[in-house]
C-alpha cells in the first residue's frame, strides 16, 4: 500500500493474523507488538544496578539499560528484568525431511517438525534465511505453540524428532530447552540446528535434553567470521568441541562461498582440526552457496570446489564427507569406510536405500557411527 | 568553506506547572531556531527556505524512552504546527517513529486520519519497510516505508542522550529507528554504521534539518531514564549539519557530565566514534573552528 492509500484512512483497520506456516516474505505486513509476542523472564542473564542486565546466553554478552534489547532482537530489558519476546511463538513450522538439515547420521527417512522463531544472534552476509532471522519478532508473523503443544503436535504428526531450526535457535532457548523436555517424554527426539554462538553454561544444559546438533561452521578464521558473520570464531569451536565432549550426536556444515572461504588450505586446515577435536567420524557437509541477502555479486558454488574440498577433507582422514545443495550428487551418499559400499544413498531429501543393520554395514559389518534408530 | 551553524535556543521557563513543555514557548523557540539557522526575516520565509510547499515532511521522533525520555508530543507537535502555520499544508506534515506502541507510551494520540497532524508507526496498518534490502556500505536493512515512500524531507527531532553503547544518541542515530535491524549495528560503538545508515540513499538525500531536544538532557546511564542524571537543560538545536548538531550536543553531555563529577565519555571508552567518521564521510563538521555556536534565551 503506498502513501495515499494509507493516508485515505488505513488507520484503524486491522491486520489479519494468518497462520502462516512458511518463512515469511517481505516485511511490508508489519505487526506491531502486543499479544504476538510473549513476556517470559529470560534464563541466562544477570541483573545489575541502575536496571542495567547483561545477557550470558551468547558470548556477545550484550549490556542492556531498560527498554534495549540485545543483538538479537528477541530478548528485551523492561523495568531491570530481561524477558523473551518468542517463549512459545512460532514464526516457521513446516515437517521436513531430516536430510534437510541436514542429519545424514541421524534417523534417516523420517521426518523432524522444524520450527522457528524470528532472530539470530549473528548476521552473516550470505544469510539464506534473512526474512526471518535477521529481523524482530513484531515484523513478521508469529504464531503460538507452547511448548508442549509443540511436542504433541511432533508425536501426532509421526515426527520423529523436532528440529530447532532456520533462524538461530539460541536465540529462543526458553522455548527450545521446554519443547525438548516435553518432546523426549513423549519419545520424539530433538535436533538443532545452530551456528554455535552460545555460551558454555546453557550448551551443557541444552546437551541434557536435545539428541543431535548440526553447527555451521561457516568460516575457519576470525578474519571470515569478523567481516562476513558479524561474528567470533572461537566460541564455535568450543561449541563444536563440547558437543563431541559428549554424548550429543554431531554433524558440521560448512557453506563453501566462492573466493571467500573455499581455499583448500583453509579447508584441509578446518578438516584437520575436525578430525583431531571432534573426531575423523564427524560428518562433515561442504554446501553449496547460493547467492542471498547480502552477497549477490557471487555465483552459486560451482560443484568443482565442492568435490575438491570434499576430496580435501577426505585426504585430512575424515570418514564422513558430504556435498549438500546438489541433488543428485553422488557425495550425499553415506560410504561404508570399510567395505567402501553405499550404506544409505540419497538423492536430494529423499533416502532411496538403507544398508544398515544395527548401525552396522549389512555387507561388512563395520560400525557406522550415528543414530539409526 | 563557511562554517556550520549551530543554534542553540533556550528558554527561562519552558515548562507548564505540570511538567511538559509549554506550547507558547516551544512556539517562540521554533521561531527563533528558524530564523536564527536561515536568516530570514520572518517565519513562512524560514520555513520555504527549507522545504518546498509540496513538501511531505516527515518529523522523526525517538520515542524509546517512554514518557521519560522521548521527544514528546508536547516538543514534536509544536514543531509541526510552526510548519503547517508557516506555509506547509497540514496534511503534508507528520510525526513519525518505528512502533505506535512507543509513540503511545510517549505520550502520543496516534492518528492518520484526514484532520490534524498525523502520527503514526511504521508499523500502522499498510506502512510497514520496504520490500527491497538497502546494502549500503556496511549496512544492509531495510527502510520504513514512511522515510522511502511518505516523506520527501526529514528532520530528525532527536532526543539528546548518552548512550550506553555509542556514547551519545541524537539527531544522527536517530535514524536508526528507519531501519528495521537497528540492533545489528550496535557493536564497535556503532561505528561506522550511524554515519552508514545516515548515508544511505533513502536518508542523506532527504533529510534537511536537525532538532535536538535537550530539555532533559540524560547525561549519564542512557538511554534509559534516570532521574539522577538527567538535568534540565531547558534548550533546543537547530543546525542543517547534522555533524554540528551532534558535536555541539555532545560538548553539552560532557558540560553535564563534569559538573556532576562524571569523567569524560571518552574515559569510559564511550566517545562517540561514529562522528568523526560521519566527518570523515563528508556528512558535517566536528571541528570545533569549524562549527559556529549562537545560543539565545527566550522568554
Amino acid at each position: 500500500m503506498r502513501r495515499r492509500a494509507f493516508l485515505r484512512g488505513a488507520a484503524g483497520t486491522g491486520l489479519a493474523l494468518g497462520a502462516g506456516l512458511s518463512p515469511a516474505r517481505g516485511l511490508t505486513a508489519v505487526l506491531g507488538p502486543g499479544p504476538n509476542l510473549s513476556r517470559v523472564e529470560a534464563r541466562y542473564y544477570v541483573k545489575l544496578p541502575d536496571r542495567e542486565v547483561e545477557c550470558r546466553l551468547c558470548p556477545r554478552f550484550c549490556r542492556l539499560g531498560d527498554k534495549e534489547r540485545g543483538y538479537c532482537g528477541v530478548r528485551e530489558n523492561i523495568g531491570g528484568t530481561y524477558y523473551t519476546l518468542v517463549y512459545g511463538k512460532v514464526c516457521t513450522l513446516n515437517v521436513d525431511p531430516i536430510e534437510k538439515k541436514p542429519f545424514f547420521h541421524v534417523l534417516p527417512g523420517t521426518s523432524a517438525l522444524s520450527l522457528a522463531a524470528a532472530g539470530c544472534n549473528v548476521n552473516c552476509k550470505f544469510c539464506q534465511n534473512w526474512e526471518i532471522s535477521q529481523v524482530r519478532p513484531e515484523q513478521i508473523e508469529h504464531f503460538d505453540l507452547p511448548p508442549d503443544e509443540a511436542a504433541a503436535k511432533a508425536k501426532d504428526m509421526g515426527c520423529a524428532a523436532i528440529a530447532y531450526t532456520y533462524t538461530e535457535p539460541t536465540v529462543f532457548f526458553e522455548s527450545m530447552y521446554d519443547t525438548a523436555v516435553q518432546a523426549k517424554r513423549r519419545g520424539v527426539r530433538n535436533v538443532v540446528v545452530t551456528g554455535g554462538h552460545i555460551n558454555p553454561e546453557p550448551l551443557a544444559d541444552l546437551l541434557g535434553v536435545v539428541d543431535a546438533v548440526k553447527v555451521d561452521l561457516k568460516g575457519f578464521t576470525q578474519e571470515f567470521y569478523k567481516d562476513y558473520v558479524r561474528g567470533d570464531l572461537k566460541p564455535v569451536l568450543e561449541t563444536i568441541k563440547a558437543v563431541a565432549k559428549s554424548e550429543v550426536w554431531l554433524e558440521i556444515v560448512y557453506l563453501v562461498i566462492p573466493t571467500l572461504n573455499d581455499g583448500l588450505d583453509g579447508i584441509r586446515e578446518m578438516a584437520k582440526w575436525v578430525k583431531g577435536e571432534a573426531g575423523d567420524h564427524v560428518p562433515v557437509h561442504f554446501s553449496r552457496f547460493v547467492p542471498m541477502y547480502l552477497v549477490k555479486n557471487l555465483p552459486p558454488t560451482p560443484v568443482s570446489t565442492l568435490d575438491a574440498a570434499r576430496d580435501a577433507a577426505r585426504g585430512e582422514g575424515l570418514r564422513f564427507v558430504y556435498v549438500g545443495n546438489v541433488p543428485g550428487h553422488e557425495g550425499e551418499t553415506t560410504y561404508c569406510p570399510g567395505c567402501g559400499r553405499a550404506a544409505v544413498r540419497r538423492v536430494g531429501y529423499r533416502v532411496e536405500a538403507v544398508k544398515l543393520k544395527r548401525g552396522r554395514c549389512e555387507a561388512c559389518g563395520t560400525p557406522i557411527p550415528g543414530i539409526w534408530a | 568553506m563557511a562554517v556550520s551553524r549551530v543554534v542553540v535556543i533556550k528558554a527561562s521557563r519552558p515548562w507548564t506547572p505540570a511538567g511538559a513543555a509549554d506550547p507558547a514557548v516551544m512556539a517562540r523557540m521554533y521561531a527563533r531556531g528558524f530564523a536564527l539557522l536561515t536568516g530570514e526575516k520572518d517565519d513562512p520565509g524560514a520555513v520555504s527556505s527549507l522545504f518546498g510547499s509540496g513538501d511531505r515532511v516527515g518529523i522523526k521522533v525517538n520515542t524509546i524512552g517512554g514518557k521519560a525520555l522521548s521527544t514528546g508530543p508536547d516538543v514534536a507537535l509544536p514543531l509541526a504546527s510552526f510548519l503547517s502555520r508557516n506555509g506547509l499544508p497540514e496534511k503534508n506534515v507528520f510525526v513519525w517513529d518505528r512502533t505506535t506502541r512507543e509513540l503511545r507510551d510517549a505520550g502520543y494520540a496516534v492518528s492518520a486520519g484526514r484532520g490534524g497532524i498525523k502520527v503514526f508507526g511504521t508499523d500502522a496498518p499498510g506502512v510497514g519497510y520496504g520490500s527491497d534490502l538497502v546494502s549500503h556500505l556496511g549496512v544492509g536493512s531495510l527502510y520504513s516505508n514512511i522515510q522511502t515512500e511518505f516523506a520527501t524531507a526529514s528532520i530528525s527531532l532527536a532526543i539528546l542522550k548518552d548512550h550506553g553503547l555509542a556514547g551519545v544518541t541524537a539527531g544522527l542515530k536517530n535514524y536508526f529507528g528507519a531501519i528495521h535491524n537497528p540492533n545489528k549495528y550496535h557493536d564497535s560503538r556503532c561505528d561506522p554504521y550511524v554515519a552508514e545508515v545516515f548515508d544511505a540513499p533513502p536518508i542523506r538525500p532527504k533529510h534537511r534539518l536537525t532538532v535536538l531536544d535537550a530539555l532533559v538532557v540524560q547525561f549519564h546511564k542512557g538511554p534509559s531514564y534516570h532521574a539522577r542524571w538527567a538535568a534540565k537543560f531547558g534548550g533546543l538545536i537547530f543546525s542543517l549539519d547534522p555533524v554540528a548538531a551532534d558535536t555541539v550536543g555532545w560538548t553539552i553531555i560532557e558540560r553535564l557530565r563534569a559538573g556532576a563529577g562524571l569523567p569524560p565519555l571518552a574515559g569510559e571508552g564511550r566517545a562517540p566514534a561514529y562522528l568523526a567518521t560521519a566527518a570523515r564521510m563528508g556528512l558535517g563538521r566536528t571541528d570545533p573552528a569549524a562549527i559556529e555556536t549562537v545560543e539565545e534565551t527566550v522568554s
